[in-house]
């Protein structure tokens, strides 16, 4: 009895142990695919633009030879910088303003209790339903009237990302809504006006979601091409890098353009993803505290 | 039906417990509608109320103000001048100076209101036809400018809402008139322009802030959306432009060419792009939502080492604009991209291929609709993953600990505990990432540009459709300035896509209990 | 240093969730008044109105005489101490504790002079150039409470200071600020649910239910002649045990007959009851667990019951017991009455007698719960 009993517990002892490291082995080897089959398209276009003896698709992964050659064409022929420039000025502007809109909509709508605040809040929900692309077709008449498709594309574009942004405020709401009441509270009984509190108290507060909002306001005309490429003329100053670099990959185009079209990708993805992995963290924290909240 | 208690309840087993409640879900749909019923007999009644309360108050006010009062019913500001607001006064004047000007100047509000022909099915929208004519001087023809069709519609639309707000401002004053009424007849002094100022600081500070944000949403989105709206009602396309050919008020003419499912009808294909989105929506959705959530499982391991460098590979891919990784990824799979020339080395896939005359995978329907399904993967895992981690977290230790010792193994733990945990925190994120995916511009467009061609439609609204074709990027071709735009049918399309999300919403909202508590997290 | 009165003062959440009704109270010069009730009962909304935090629906309040209703917090002259300490934690213990004085652009000398003397006070001065996040829960108590201090304001108000705190530390900070009232002498209004914190801080206390006040008086009036039933049970702990029995007249002598027992009422509460003239009746009998004491089988006044529960406290022992009916009831003993023998025998199930004396028992009326000598 006695006999059986120490059998089975050692058995299982170790069957436990090991079976953890089987299932972590497991884990290493899945994830190890995943990071391969993650970098495999950075790794390729990385490569892909140091290729010099082919401009468009060989369908091989290693160059056959190495050089700069995109890279220089890329400067010297095409219109690349001027629409890195455009885009460039168009992330800083939309950051700046973006945040301004998206912190004082979110801000209002978890400190501040007013008439209407629900009916708001049900109006930019049930505006969100729409989709938001319908908008433009007026916006471009308009924009078109006043020349904001042409060489001013990105004064126009700037509006467009910025000026309806506040109804993006849920997740920095959500975040507002984390910080304590009282607080508010206290600081108004020491003498705070509402503009005092949210400059003294909540502010300093909120650097995290500020930091957030302020990148996502940043990567947005990078990452955009619809709105993009229905505002811009095509072939006007005003470009940016996604309706530029589009056309390159067009049926008649692709063959030539290939491997420049790689070198453009890997000079737009290293400011973004530079900025991108600094500020990691406040990235994370806030889709996770968007996830919270809903 | 009967109703069982609570103990009643209990002793059910899984199955009929299960019955019991499909059982009273049905049942309720009844009284779901009786109280939506209720609800909007009652908003009618509260509205009639409110409206009621307003003569009468509108009524008080006249009859007890003075003359300052009595003259503020049809000079703004006077009676906020008359008791000391010298800043409203002026304010209200000033807008009243404003909008009678405007209505009145030649080619003013009255003139736009004019040109209209507001719903009146068959009439053009403005009332001159730009032409060509015979020019004299230039022995030749030349283009005389009439009306703008969209310019008419914007500026009349601008007009009504200037109008309503004149209302809105009329009544604000009046309103503010009983207010100095009252306040003076309690001996009380009234708010001076000063103290409004002071105020936009602090208990008016919402105000302050939100001034911009909601002009930039007022005309940007709401003026547009019901612009847009307004469009469908409409013969808006490339022929009529507006600008060289008027169009004009149609009615429900063009529902009936989207729901016709015959010839020259857009049923057909209405209806399979709609299915394809939603399908799309849900594979997407949940695909993304069960893997990130396993991908993050496994990195968040109990001993498994450089979590954080894993993480940062699958975040690279949300740093990386995503028109470059897909046009990158979309070329990869091509017939001369890298995976696609290996592909196409597996006889398998080669002779599927040649035996349907495709080229590349891309020109297979349903191989296309897989690997959009699966590229999206590659996209949005990190997204998942980022949430799941932070919600990992958050779930108590000792829950783990306890069903440990209660018996349960890590499949059972993660089905009883961490698969309803997540499910509860991220139902609402569930419902804004299915919404998201039924406009998932990106991921389609420039994975596919919504190709392959549908050959059994062709062309529909003006845009060809594409086997992968969502409703939004259908629409974003339909309206792309080409001679077959069909600026009306995108705008219906447009109608369409808000009421399935608002439906959807619907019902989620009403079946998950984590989006009603906004303010539990307080 | 200033009067605080609130007159037929109400709070209405929505339409018509009534949460404060008809307040009326007048507080003195440099009085301490507690507001103390379950939770629930409209306390932390009144003293929240007093604030300017939460509009007042009816009813005016006034600070030294001026009505306060339209006014800001800001403007209201008022120092309030949150339950959570809400301390702001992007600043040192030093810039919390002068953060009003920064908006009032107080000179620099005179804000370190405040904030050190306060700090002085409080016992926190090494503290100073911390965050609070730095801090013991106590010692953020402390922050908190030095904060409203360096206001030198009207009105102090403390909304539950303790109850986020430990006991021990909660027993230390309560005689702390009674030592702290001593040194900043003005008007406090505290709010609490602890009964025992309201009796040992407040002059006077507001006991309050579902919005209405039940009582307001000095801790011992609340204690020696509760107004109502649920006074009676709130105050005082182990609370009061309170029971249907019958009030007889009997040749100008009241009785109780309290589960076939018969005790007459003596001393002042006989007077009071010939006096108001009480008849013969039902009533509903309280006797704190304190004035029960063990008795025998023979006395006549004596209620036999069964122990089910016995709480050895220490000094005393607290023993929850069944009458025959069924009725529960807490009796107290000083462990110093009994010896050894006694006290083994004090064991689940077995029965005891007790009884109680004819002067310190409250009576009820069973339908208006009002107290009958009141």
């Amino acid at each position: 009895m006695k006999k059986t009993n120490e059998k089975t517990i050692k058995k299982s002892g170790l069957g436990a142990k090991a079976s953890r490291r089987l299932g972590n082995a497991v884990i290493y080897v899945i994830l190890i695919l995943i990071t391969i089959i993650w970098l495999f398209p950075f790794v390729g276009i990385t490569l892909e633009s140091f290729k010099v003896d082919v401009r468009g698709m060989d369908g091989r992964f290693w160059p056959g030879e190495f050089g700069f050659d995109n890279y220089i064409r890329l400067f010297k022929e095409t219109d690349f910088f001027n629409w890195f420039k455009n885009t460039a000025i168009m992330g800083v502007a939309t950051a700046v303003l973006q945040t301004f809109f998206v912190l004082s909509m979110s801000y209002v709508l978890s400190r501040l209790r007013f008439k209407g605040r629900k009916g708001l809040m049900n109006l930019m929900l049930i505006l969100g339903m729409f989709p938001g692309f319908l908008t433009m077709i007026l916006i471009y008449k308009v924009f078109s009237d006043f020349g904001l498709t042409m060489e001013m594309a990105p004064l126009g574009l700037i509006i467009v990302y910025c000026a309806s942004s506040g109804m993006g405020y849920y997740v920095s709401k959500g975040f507002f809504d984390t910080i304590p009441k009282s607080l508010d509270e206290a600081a108004r009984v020491d003498g705070a006006t509402r503009w005092q509190v949210f400059r003294k108290v909540i502010m300093p507060l909120s650097k995290p979601i500020i930091i957030y909002t302020v990148l996502m306001g940043f990567m947005a005309p990078w990452g955009d091409f619809m709105l993009a490429s229905y505002i811009i003329h095509e072939n006007s100053a005003g470009m940016s890098v996604a309706v530029g670099m589009y056309e390159w990959l067009s049926k008649t185009m692709v063959n030539t353009n290939y491997t420049m079209f790689c070198a453009a990708g890997v000079i737009v993805a290293i400011p973004v993803v530079a900025v991108f992995l600094a500020l990691q963290k406040y990235y994370v924290e806030g889709v996770t505290g968007g996830a919270v909240k809903g | 039906m009967k109703r069982l208690n609570d103990l009643e309840y209990l002793k059910l087993n899984k199955f009929d417990a299960f019955l019991y409640k499909l059982k009273l879900f049905f049942c309720a749909i009844p009284l779901w509608f009786k109280s939506l019923g209720l609800a909007i007999v009652n908003f009618f009644k509260t509205c009639g109320l409110a409206i009621k309360n307003e003569f009468v108050d509108i009524g008080t006010t006249f009859k007890k103000g003075n003359w300052a009062v009595k003259l503020s019913f049809f000079i703004f500001g006077v009676g906020n001048l008359y008791y000391g607001q010298i800043l409203r006064g002026i304010l209200f004047l000033l807008f009243e100076i404003v909008f009678i000007g405007y209505m009145l100047v030649p080619s003013g509000g009255i003139y736009w209101l004019s040109k209209g022909n507001w719903f009146q099915t068959g009439a053009t929208i403005g009332t001159v036809q730009g032409r060509f004519e015979y020019d004299p001087i230039y022995d030749t023809d030349v283009w005389v400018t009439g009306d703008d069709s969209v310019k008419v519609m914007l500026y009349g639309l601008l007009t009504i809402i200037f109008i309503i707000a004149f209302i809105y401002t009329w009544r604000l004053q009046v309103k503010q008139c009983k207010i100095c009424i009252d306040i003076t007849a309690k001996g009380k002094k009234v708010k001076s322009g000063k103290d409004d100022l002071k105020s936009l600081l602090d208990d008016q500070f919402h105000k302050t802030l939100l001034s911009l944000p909601l002009f930039g949403i007022m005309a940007f989105t709401v003026l547009p959306i019901i612009y847009m709206v307004l469009v469908a009602f409409t013969s808006y396309d490339a022929a009529h432009d507006g600008y060289s050919n008027l169009f004009s008020w149609v009615g429900f003419e063009h529902f009936n060419e989207l729901f016709n499912f015959g010839k020259g009808g857009l049923g057909l294909a209405f209806g399979e792009i709609l299915s394809w989105t939603l399908m799309w929506a849900f594979f997407a959705t949940f695909s993304n939502y069960f893997l990130g959530m396993f991908v993050a499982i496994m990195i968040n391991k109990k001993g498994i080492k450089i979590k954080k460098f894993w993480r940062t590979v699958l975040v690279m891919t949300i740093a990386i604009p995503q028109f470059v990784s897909l046009l990158y990824v979309s070329k990869l799979f091509d017939s001369s991209g890298i995976i696609g020339k290996l592909l196409g080395q597996i006889p398998a896939i080669s002779e599927y291929l040649s035996a349907n005359h495709f080229i590349s995978l891309w020109d297979s329907p349903i191989v296309a609709k897989i690997l959009v399904i699966v590229i999206n993967i590659w996209v949005g895992i990190p997204y998942i993953m980022l949430m799941a981690t932070g919600i990992l977290m958050n779930i108590p230790a000792d829950l783990y600990e306890s069903s440990r010792i209660d018996g349960a193994s890590p499949w059972q733990q993660y089905s009883k505990i961490t698969l309803p945990y997540m499910m509860f925190v991220m139902g609402p994120y569930l419902l804004t990432s299915f919404v998201g995916n039924l406009n998932n511009f990106n991921v389609i467009y420039l994975l596919t540009g919504g190709n392959p061609l549908n050959t059994a439609i062709g062309t529909a609204g003006g845009a060809s459709v594409g086997h992968t074709d969502l409703l939004i990027t259908w629409l974003f071709k339909m309206t792309l300035g080409s001679s077959e735009s069909k600026y009306y049918m995108a705008s219906l399309i447009g109608i369409c896509v808000f009421l399935v999300v608002a439906v959807l919403s619907l019902i989620v909202y009403n079946v998950i209990p984590s989006t009603r508590n906004e303010e539990d997290y307080k | 240093m200033a009067t605080v009165k609130l007159t037929n003062v109400k709070k209405i959440y929505g339409k018509d969730t009534v949460a404060v009704q008809d307040f009326n109270l007048d507080i003195a010069d440099k009085e301490f008044i507690v507001f103390v009730g379950p939770s629930g009962c409209g306390k932390s909304t009144t003293l929240r109105m007093i604030a300017g935090l939460e509009d007042i629906s009816e009813g005016t309040i006034e600070i030294d005489g001026v009505v306060v209703n339209d006014l800001q917090p800001r403007d209201r002259d008022i120092a309030m101490v949150f339950q959570n300490y809400a301390l702001y934690p992007h600043l040192t213990v030093f810039e919390n504790m002068a953060f009003s004085l920064r908006l009032k652009k107080v000179p620099q000398d005179e804000v370190y002079d405040k904030v050190t003397k306060a700090a002085e006070i409080l016992g926190i001065t090494e503290y100073l150039t911390r965050k609070p996040r730095a801090l013991s829960g106590g010692q953020r108590q402390r922050v908190a409470i030095g904060r409203a201090m360096v206001r030198d304001s009207k009105v102090f108000l403390m909304d539950e200071p303790l109850s986020n705190l430990d006991a021990k530390l909660r027993n230390q900070m309560r005689a702390e600020i009674i030592l702290l009232r001593q040194k900043i002498d003005t008007t406090f209004v505290y709010v609490t649910h602890d009964q025992t914190e309201a009796m040992t801080l407040g002059d006077r206390i507001v006991i309050m239910k579902d919005g209405f006040i039940m009582q307001v008086g000095t801790p011992t009036e609340v204690f020696d002649m509760p107004d109502n039933l649920f006074v009676a049970e709130f105050i005082g702990a182990p609370k009061m045990n309170t029971f249907k029995t019958n009030l007889v007249l009997e040749d100008g002598k009241y009785y109780v007959t309290p589960y076939g027992a018969k005790i007459e009422v003596t001393g002042a509460k006989a007077d009071m009851l010939k006096e108001k003239n009480v008849q013969s009746g039902e009533i509903i009998l309280g006797v704190r667990p304190e004035h029960f004491t063990l008795s025998d089988a023979n006395n006549p006044a004596a209620i036999p019951c069964k122990i089910k529960v016995n709480e050895m406290m220490g000094s005393e022992l607290h023993l929850h017991v069944v009458e025959d009916n069924g009725d529960k009831l807490i009796v107290r003993i000083p462990t110093i009455a009994l010896d050894d023998d006694q006290r083994k025998a004090l064991v689940y199930d077995s029965t005891i007698y007790v009884t109680f004396e004819g002067k310190v028992m409250h009576f009820f009326d069973p339908e208006t719960e009002k107290n009958l000598l009141v």
